[in-house]
């Protein structure tokens, strides 16, 4: 699986959206279960899925799945497999 | 004090008939049941020599697992009888079929002590643990009433899958959550059945409210106080009553303690009074909690689980690694995929994620207790219990 793919599981996984409706350009605003306990959610997702553990700020930061990548591709998890 | 130990079927109630007619206080102790011959002796040492006759002791450990005794006055527990022949409207009803021990208080006061008070014919069977025998039965019924509890729906719908059985005009249930979702199931399986929502509590001995399935749409409406019950809420939303056939008195964590005519007796369940006039329950005392700020109730999170799943689901509490307690889902049998899928969309588009189960997961069968309610401490420890999906907090 690359990470481009376990990303998107994730991202159903915790905001449980259709796998439809993933995509790079998806923002926090376009999923209404992307609330407060889901940028906890995520953050844990995170760790679990790619090994780097979000701070509190990173986690709050994030507003949509464009900046996940960009925030793993810093940490030198690469997503252009 | 005379002791009857439940054997199940005939047999026990042939003693309970002649313990009832005999002025001697009697005991009857479940088949199964994790209380302790010392416990036992314990609590039965402590009734006073005034209730040494003329009464009777239930015991139960509750979905809780602490174990209780009531005791019951036998004349008043009579008067019962006939008041729920009135209010459950049993005048056409000629025979009784037992499928919960007769140690439950609900079998107990709305089946075998309606028998003998009403001159009816009770039939006794193994309940689901002989569903063969059980459909024979509920085959030959003839204008028959059935007392069951909400669990044992998923189980029996599906022996009675194909079947239909006439014979049965009355179904009563008591003892947890009533099956609102399955009554299009059931009226396909009873089709001339009226099907009765009963509510009480062991300390009522064990009536308080009765509804007619059709008359609310919600599992958690439990209708109106029978004749000689009162029900109100303290400050705090706590369910209180006061009613003319409780028991005279309790044994609860070593204390034993007579119930008096003008206390309100707690039932441990949350509830309110509606406009209508009816009473609904928000849900046990320990099933309403709040996380992360917001209002957690179970019985609301299982209507809508119900909603979506046929099998047999669960709710029991954990605290989760934030140190707030949320809720586990378990479902019986394994649900598919597709299944999960179907519930997380509707959690997804139902309730907010504080409200979703930290995990979902199932198991074979739901353990239950003898009286057929679910066994929440061993749920716990079954084994094969598979994790279907978990909330990453």
């Amino acid at each position: 699986m690359t990470n481009l793919e376990k990303l998107k599981s994730l991202i159903v996984d915790v905001f449980l959206i259709d796998p439809s409706e993933f995509r790079l350009d998806l923002r926090r605003e376009d999923v209404d279960t992307w609330d407060s306990l889901g940028v906890v959610s995520i953050g844990v997702g995170i760790e679990e899925t790619f090994g780097y553990h979000p701070t509190p700020d990173e986690a709050r930061a994030l507003r949509g799945v464009q900046d996940i990548v960009t925030l793993l591709t810093s940490k030198g998890i690469a997503f252009h497999e | 004090m005379r002791i009857i130990k439940e054997t199940g079927g005939p047999e026990t109630a042939r003693v309970l008939d002649q313990a009832w007619s005999a002025p001697e206080t009697f005991a009857l102790l479940p088949t199964k049941t994790s209380l302790t011959a010392e416990w036992v002796e314990q609590a039965l040492g402590a009734i006073p020599l005034e209730l040494q006759s003329g009464h009777f002791c239930l015991f139960t450990s509750g979905t809780t697992g602490d174990p209780k005794m009531v005791v019951g006055e036998r004349r008043r527990s009579e008067k019962l009888a006939c008041v729920l022949h009135a209010v459950q409207d049993s005048e056409p009803v000629k025979e009784t079929i037992g499928t919960l021990p007769l140690s439950y208080c609900f079998a107990f006061v709305n089946q075998w002590l309606w028998s003998r008070v009403s001159q009816r014919k009770m039939i006794h069977t193994h309940g689901l643990g002989r569903p063969d025998l059980l459909l024979d039965v509920l085959a030959q019924a003839q204008q028959a009433m059935l007392c069951l509890v909400g669990a044992q729906v998923p189980t029996l719908m599906e022996h009675c899958a194909g079947r239909c059985f006439p014979g049965i005009i009355r179904i009563h249930f008591a003892g947890g959550r009533f099956p609102q979702e399955r009554l299009l199931d059931l009226a396909r399986v009873f089709p001339s059945a009226e099907i009765f929502n009963n509510y009480g509590c062991a300390e009522a001995m064990p009536r308080l409210t009765i509804r007619r399935a059709g008359e609310a749409e919600v599992a958690t409406n439990i209708g109106r106080p029978i004749p000689g019950v009162e029900l109100a809420t303290d400050d705090s939303f706590a369910l209180v009553f006061r009613s003319s056939y409780r028991a005279v008195a309790q044994l609860e964590n070593g204390v034993f303690r007579r119930i008096t005519e003008e206390e309100w007796v707690p039932t441990g369940d949350l509830g309110h009074r509606l406009p209508t006039g009816d009473w609904e329950l928000q849900g046990r005392a320990n099933e309403v909690f709040k996380r992360y700020g917001e209002k957690i109730a179970i019985p609301q999170i299982l209507t809508m689980v119900n909603r979506q799943w046929r099998g047999s689901a669960l709710l029991y509490r954990e605290t989760d690694a934030m140190g707030e307690e949320g809720v586990v889902l378990v479902l019986s049998p394994g649900p598919t995929e597709s299944h999960v899928r179907a519930l997380l969309q509707a959690f997804r588009k139902e309730q907010p994620r504080s409200h979703w189960p930290l995990r979902i997961e199932s198991v074979a069968a739901i353990p239950t207790l003898p009286n057929g309610k679910p066994d929440g401490k061993a749920l716990r420890q079954s084994p094969g219990l598979q994790v279907h999906w978990r909330q990453r907090i």
